[in-house]
């Protein structure tokens, strides 16, 4: 009977302990999270930039992403700058500098279906690009998409990746966006 | 996929060391009958063994064994009998000695030994256990990999280190696994999380399903597995094992002892396991950051304090470190199908490494059980026992900035557990079996990770009841069972919304489960055996409330806080026929038929992220049918050789959209050969055996659905 009542004592314990309420959960910081990506044009020859932006602030998943298009003039040549923010924290966190940093391992892709053509303007440590800054130039008119894809740990030496052709790229995707561009 | 499954250890090397030496003249002899405890029953076929000097003997058709020519001393005897538990005693030789053994049935073998065979341990085939001289030698691998031996079980797999085993086409929450009488807790809903046990600790595997099962918490849905500790014997003698295995592919090396000493005062026993393997290799490439790493360590003390009262401590602690595919580490959809075409995975190396780096997982699990068992008398015991365990995961991916070294993701899992249970044979032929259990988790993420995690904080609390009873009746043995479940579930979870809130969430859920089986031998040759149960299980968190991307899967997985108990109910019909003394076969089929079936349903829209694409699944519930059939053959032609088949064949069925279930195994046929040659002087009990694993093209099924309906994704 002693037995019992031990168990007893140990389940009425055991009910005591279950009514009180767990701590809320700590939010994480999402210090590595993008939530937006600008690709700022200039045109080389002066005049006023451009602006594409991609911004999803809720993460992966959640409601859709808000994207703004821009018009950009034929026959030009501008010079294009990427920024990557994270919006969630206050004062956005800056990841351009990150990938800056890591340039051997990040490489930014670029692809069009319409008269788009994107040359690196800048390079790594060892002297493979990384797209940060580019040089974008317009051909005829014409609408189509505007492909911006980043890779972490590509194979930069392997044949084509430094032309910009990802084929053979590999890694990870960080980002992949389109913007719709119209070209007139 | 390959249909073979390659995964022959080059050597296997076993050393079983004799840790004491006996004296002189040497005419004694040890000679007794061997007979079952519960029924009183004398038992053939049973192996006396005497560990010290490798001698041992067989007991004849009335259970008589006799072995002669033995010197002057102390003898460790073992006593196995397929089916039971095996008895370690010492016994002092001064003369002849007659002695009587007496063993205990494994008791969720009741109703389920089949023994097969005529004269040697080597041919005995039990259905639905492994034993701990198969577990020894495969100790290199999962826990999963092994029961896959079992005809019935499949594995699932992640990779080289993960595996996760599949009953009747079930797993994952389905599927309980009970470590030392105790249900593993841990994060069980993942497919790519492996359970946290090193088999080598286990006396026996076994996989239960039908009433017996009711007796165990979590779910029984699919059936439960059973890792079983023995106790130690009584001997008050060192002894214990050493093993080595060596595996060619990825030079993998597994390292195992496990020592005991019994005795009045205080038995222990101490298990540890070391592995280590590499990379391991495809034919033409190798399968860069595919290594694992595992440190397990165990020990069990038991003590007797009189003759009614003992008490058992047992700690465990299983540590692993297991390295992914690299090239298997995706960013989205676009990289996925990449990956899917390509010859050779990104990141291959040219180089074998022992190294592992993200993406990783490292996992710790620590078990510790105390259990005091008060026995009355004979017929009777009560115990009772208390469970913690405390679940560490931790998983790594590839990310930015010396991130790497941060998880990705990281939970921990407290729970405890309490059980009070009385067994009693009340009359010559029948005895219940009832206890009450009380359960408690305690999961937390830890927000180190920089990640919104998939599935939230949560408290459950459960309190359970059980009730079998099983008779004897002539020939005709049946059991009746039932369990309820009461549930409380407090979720803490974080807003998908912005700004993110914290929003609490409460369930409440109960479960019945009710079973009845029989067993009836129609003729000498011949035993048939019947079950049918029905069960109930509550979803599980994942499936309440998983938001986010699954980086396992690639793809963003939503749970469903509406979603409703599952209702399953099942019918087993199993034979067992021994041909002629030298052929067996056991056929087995199931047929389930589950409302409320829990599963992801992939959706048609592609969910757009700044990482490109993702596929969104949902949690989902439908109506559902699971059948198949698990069949057995073995074959000895002759003394010396046995040849072993085992077919599986699941399939699985929504019968809401009339198509067929994802997930379900391929149908697979497992042979083996193996030949006993004989002892050669000091070597003995020599065994060379060869399997063979094929598994069945998916389109073999697909061919047999398309009767019925061909669903539209595969046009």
């Amino acid at each position: 009977m002693e037995t019992i009542k031990l168990f007893s004592i140990l389940m009425l314990g055991l009910l005591v302990f279950i009514s009180c309420e767990k701590d809320d959960p700590e939010i994480p910081n999402e210090e590595e999270l993008i939530t937006t990506v600008t690709y700022t044009l200039t045109p080389t020859s002066g005049g006023s930039a451009v602006q594409l932006v991609y911004k999803d602030l809720d993460g992966d998943g959640g409601s859709a992403p808000v994207i703004t298009t821009g018009i950009l003039q034929m026959g030009t040549t501008y010079s294009g700058t990427l920024e990557l923010l994270n919006e969630t924290e206050t004062p956005a966190g800056n990841l351009t500098e990150e990938i800056e940093e890591e340039g051997d391992e990040h490489q930014f892709f670029f692809s069009s279906t319409t008269n788009i053509t994107v040359a690196y303007n800048d390079g790594d440590a060892n002297g493979k690009p990384v797209g940060l800054e580019t040089l974008l130039t317009t051909g005829d008119a014409g609408m189509g998409k505007l492909k911006i894809v980043l890779r972490h740990q590509p194979d930069k030496n392997a044949s084509g990746v430094s032309e910009g052709n990802i084929s053979n790229a590999g890694g990870e995707t960080d980002i992949e966006i389109e913007f719709d561009v119209t070209i007139q | 996929m390959l249909p073979f499954s390659k995964k022959f250890p080059l050597f296997v090397v076993i050393l079983a060391l004799p840790l004491f030496s006996n004296g002189q003249p040497c005419t004694f002899s040890i000679s007794g009958q061997v007979t079952d405890k519960s029924t009183g029953a004398v038992l053939p076929f049973a192996t006396v063994y005497l560990e010290d000097t490798g001698k041992g003997a067989i007991s004849d058709s009335a259970g008589f064994f006799r072995i002669e020519n033995l010197c002057q001393g102390i003898y460790r005897v073992s006593v196995s009998h397929i089916g039971c538990e095996t008895k370690k005693e010492s016994l002092e030789l001064n003369g002849n000695v007659t002695t009587n053994f007496v063993l205990n049935h494994f008791t969720e073998f009741l109703n389920e030994v089949v023994v097969h065979g005529k004269n040697s341990d080597n041919t005995t085939q039990i259905s639905s256990a492994i034993s701990k001289g198969e577990i020894q030698k495969k100790s290199n691998e999962n826990l999963a990999d092994i029961l896959e031996n079992i005809q019935g079980v499949s594995a699932l797999r992640n990779g080289a280190g993960i595996s996760k085993p599949v009953v009747h086409g079930l797993f994952g929450n389905r599927v309980s696994i009970i470590n030392n009488g105790i249900t593993q807790s841990g994060q069980q809903w993942g497919n790519d999380h492996a359970p946290e046990i090193d088999p080598f600790i286990a006396d026996h595997l076994a996989v239960v399903k039908g009433t017996s099962a009711l007796m165990y918490s979590g779910s029984s849905l699919g059936g439960v597995v059973l890792a079983d500790m023995k106790n130690i014997g009584s001997g008050d003698w060192l002894t214990g094992n050493f093993n080595y295995i060596l595996q060619s592919n990825g030079w993998g090396n597994t390292l195992n002892t496990q020592l005991e000493k019994g005795g009045k005062s205080l038995s222990w026993r101490l298990t540890g396991t070391l592995k280590a393997r590499g990379d391991t290799k495809a034919p033409d490439y190798f399968l860069t950051n595919t290594g694992k790493k595992e440190a397990d360590f165990a020990l069990q003390l038991e003590k007797k304090w009189t003759k009614k009262w003992n008490t058992q401590f047992y700690y465990s602690l299983f540590n692993t470190e297991i390295g992914i595919l690299r090239g298997s580490h995706i960013g989205n959809v676009t990289d996925l199908e990449e990956a899917l075409y390509r010859d050779e995975p990104f990141f291959t190396k040219d180089n074998f490494s022992y190294n592992i780096n993200a993406p990783s997982q490292k996992v710790i699990h620590h078990l510790l059980k105390v259990k005091i068992k008060f026995q009355p008398t004979e017929n009777t015991f009560v115990d009772f026992v208390y469970g913690g365990q405390l679940n560490n995961r931790r998983e790594f991916d590839v990310r930015r900035s010396g991130r790497s070294d941060i998880p990705a993701l990281s939970l921990e899992q407290t729970s405890h557990f309490l059980q009070g249970y009385l067994f009693s044979q009340i009359t010559q032929n029948s005895t219940i079996k009832t206890g009450v259990q009380g359960n408690y988790t305690d999961n937390t993420n830890n927000p180190e990770t920089g990640i919104l995690p998939l599935i939230p904080d949560y408290r459950s609390y459960q309190a359970s009841a059980f009730f079998i009873f099983q008779n004897t009746t002539g020939k005709l043995f049946y059991e009746l069972g039932g369990r309820y479940d009461f549930e409380r579930l407090n979720v803490y979870a974080i807003s998908h919304t912005l700004p993110r809130e914290i929003e609490r969430h409460y369930h409440s859920f109960y479960d019945f489960s009710f079973s009845a089986g029989a067993k009836y031998p129609v003729s000498q040759s011949l035993t048939t055996n019947i079950n049918v149960g029905y069960t109930t299980r509550s979803p599980e968190i994942n499936e309440l409330y998983s938001y986010g991307l699954h980086q396992g899967v690639s793809g963003i997985e939503e749970g469903d806080p509406d979603l409703t108990p599952e209702k399953s109910v099942k019918l087993v019909f199993t034979a067992d026929w021994n041909i002629r003394k030298n052929m067996f076969v056991q056929a087995l089929g199931y047929f389930q038929q589950i409302d409320n079936f829990i599963y992801l349903q992939p959706q048609q829209e592609l969910r757009l992220t700044i990482r490109g694409a993702f596929p969104v699944f949902i949690y989902e519930q439908a109506n559902s049918r699971i059948y198949g059939t698990d069949w057995l053959f073995s074959y000895e032609p002759f003394h010396g050789m046995k040849f072993t088949a085992k077919y599986a064949s699941v399939r699985g069925w929504n019968r809401e959209q009339n198509i067929p279930l994802v997930n379900i195994p391929s149908d697979n046929l497992l042979g083996t050969v193996t030949w006993f040659p004989g002892n050669f002087q000091k070597f003995q009990k020599n065994e060379i055996s060869f399997t063979g694993k094929y598994v069945f093209s998916p389109l073999l099924m697909v061919i047999f659905f398309c009767r019925r309906q061909l669903p539209q994704t595969w046009s």
